[in-house]
């Protein structure tokens, strides 16, 4: 009986074997397909695009639609404001993320509803923050500008940086800093001569994807900017119902902007789960 | 020697200030530290929803000066207008579609990649991949591949059924929502399948070994050790997937434009439409609010229900 049982298991692992694999392999057709096709659309010839069948390679590859999408398109504009916004962004956000992060950790600071205020933060509507921000912006004169952007971008990244690292002080040792207390350091001396060095890792991490978020963000973007501060994403409503001869330059400008956030991505992959659960999954 | 004895003095009391200002910071050092995080939330979310709060009782409009108090008669149209529930109605479909199929593929996937075998660290950085990119290009990816007349898609279906298939995949009621919730499931699988991984790479190895054991065939194993342990994490990634399931906007604007007419609005994007391009202000802050307390409600429900236990 338990013979018979363990051979049927053995042909069920078997077929599962296969499937297992067929499966994957379907999986990674589906990922791939549209990244393929979005950087062939990008380095065909505008005269391939109405063509029946599809193109699957063109004959002749060009560049001019990363030209045209970059400076026709206003592409490398959007590009230098995504680049200021989305670093600068990063760095208020680590940096506030850091000092309440420690404190949440440390001190205990405001108990549990002090964090899971700043949790909740995370799952707000957006449509119900950026239609008073849209209002107050244009009072503020914060309408349209950068720092506009980059302060509402540091308050929407702030639950995640608080929370991946009150989740990475949890983790690390307190002994050391109990040590600078008893030789004379003050509680901000220990956190910034002690903590602070040994949080750097996770301080990277953190950093890393507040900038993707901020890099691949369009709805506030959308409705805080017009022709200023536009950032990457944005000039994607210049395409829209948008014509066969403008694949070519949409395809380009998508290129240009998710080589970088890929590129970063793969970066933190490790820390992958940690970053999309705020820490609440140990990956 | 007078003049050393005050400046001696000042050096004291200054000292003596510092002190103070030191022992102070050092008692509230906590506070302190958190200061900055919680000014800013308080200035740039808190603020503007106490400020949306009389946007939502008067008539602001940038036509009209002055803002005349209305009541509640901004709620009232919002809740009258049929467009709003169709779209409420819309986004609680999509959501719940788009859910429910990445939470079973992602499933699917994590139990496929669980265990180690050759090639599997080369397959990992490329299904993580779609987390990456914004979801306005993944709306552009998908206009491409599912255009008509000269996509791909209806040129591969044709040659696989045999028969011409044209199908209108943006403007065509179902294709346009089948093709929404396959923008989403494109981008959105990886989120659960790192997560459910996670989830089961924690369980002790010895369970599975104990299970064999026993004679427990591979389904029997999944049913009986591996989806009770995995039933936390399982629903820590539903809920966060679920909670931004609702928000959904980016897909919609750049593949449908909520079309044909408003088949395709989710709730978002109906006030969006109602706020930023026919400039109802009161009327769609109205609306989000309304939007926000059911959103408050499933939030309370889940995160409460769901993430307590979880969250250390």
């Amino acid at each position: 009986m338990a013979v018979a049982r363990s051979r049927r298991g053995a042909e069920f692992r078997l077929g599962f074997g296969a499937v297992r694999f067929l499966y994957l392999a379907l999986f990674l057709l589906f990922v791939l397909a549209p990244l393929y096709w979005v950087v062939v659309t990008s380095i065909k010839p505008t005269s391939d695009y109405l063509a029946i069948p599809p193109v699957w390679f063109p004959a002749e590859p060009t560049l001019v639609h990363y030209t045209a999408a970059l400076f026709a398109y206003r592409g490398f504009a959007g590009l230098i404001n995504s680049v200021i916004v989305a670093s600068a962004t990063t760095v208020l956000s680590a940096l506030l993320g850091t000092l309440m992060g420690y404190s949440l950790a440390r001190f205990n600071t405001g108990g549990s509803h002090l964090s899971f205020w700043v949790l909740s933060q995370r799952f707000l509507p957006p449509i119900a923050i950026v239609l008073p921000v849209f209002l107050l912006y244009r009072g503020w004169g914060l309408y349209d500008t950068r720092i506009g952007l980059i302060l509402i971008y540091t308050v929407i990244t702030l639950p995640l940086s608080v929370w991946m690292m009150y989740a990475y002080f949890r983790q690390l040792p307190k002994e050391m800093e109990e040590a600078a207390l008893v030789d004379g350091c003050t509680r901000f001396g220990a956190f910034w001569r002690v903590a602070l060095p040994l949080a750097g890792p996770g301080i990277v991490v953190a950093a890393v994807f507040a900038f993707i978020f901020v890099w691949t963000e369009f709805f506030f973007a959308l409705n805080l900017t017009s022709r200023n501060a536009f950032t990457l994403p944005t000039i994607f409503r210049s395409f829209l119902g948008f014509q066969a001869s403008q694949y070519g330059e949409a395809s380009a400008l998508a290129v240009t902007s998710l080589v970088p956030s890929i590129i970063l991505g793969m970066l933190v992959q490790r820390h992958l789960v940690r970053g999309l659960t705020l820490g609440a999954v140990q990956g | 020697m007078a003049d050393g004895v005050s400046v001696n003095g000042i050096t004291a009391r200054r000292s003596a200030r510092t002190t103070a200002a030191s022992s102070w910071a050092e008692r509230h050092i906590g506070w302190l530290l958190v200061a900055p995080a919680v000014v800013l939330i308080l200035a740039l979310t808190i603020y503007p929803l106490i400020y949306s709060v009389w946007v939502a009782f008067v008539n602001y409009d940038f036509e009209i000066p002055g803002h005349a108090f209305v009541g509640l008669q901004n709620f009232r149209q919002v809740i009258a207008d049929p467009i709003a529930r169709w779209s409420l109605l819309n986004t609680a479909i999509l959501s719940v579609a788009c859910v429910a199929v990445e939470f079973l593929l992602g499933l699917m996937l994590a139990l496929a990649m669980v265990k180690p075998f050759r090639g599997r660290a080369l397959i990992m950085p490329i299904l993580i991949v779609p987390l990456f990119i914004s979801p306005v290009i993944v709306g552009q990816f998908w206009s491409l591949l599912l255009q008509q007349p000269y996509g791909p898609t209806n040129y591969l279906l044709s040659k696989l059924l045999g028969t011409p298939v044209q199908i209108s995949w943006l403007t065509q009621t179902p294709w346009n929502f089948i093709a929404i919730v396959t923008a989403d499931v494109w981008q959105w699988t990886p989120f659960m399948f790192v997560i459910l991984l996670a989830g089961l790479t924690s369980i002790a190895p010895e369970l599975f070994e104990a299970a064999e054991l026993d004679g427990a065939t591979p389904w029997e194993t999944f049913r009986h050790v591996t989806l009770p342990l995995l039933t936390p994490i399982i629903l820590l990634a539903i809920t966060f997937r679920l909670l931004d399931a609702v928000k959904l906007f980016d897909v919609i604007y750049v593949m449908t434009g909520g079309g044909p007419g408003s088949s395709t609005y989710t709730a978002s994007f109906y006030l969006y439409q109602i706020g930023f391009q026919q400039f109802h202000l009161s009327k769609a802050t109205a609306g989000s609010w309304i939007f926000l307390i059911l959103s408050a409600i499933i939030i309370a429900v889940l995160v409460r229900r769901l993430l307590r236990p979880e969250v250390r």
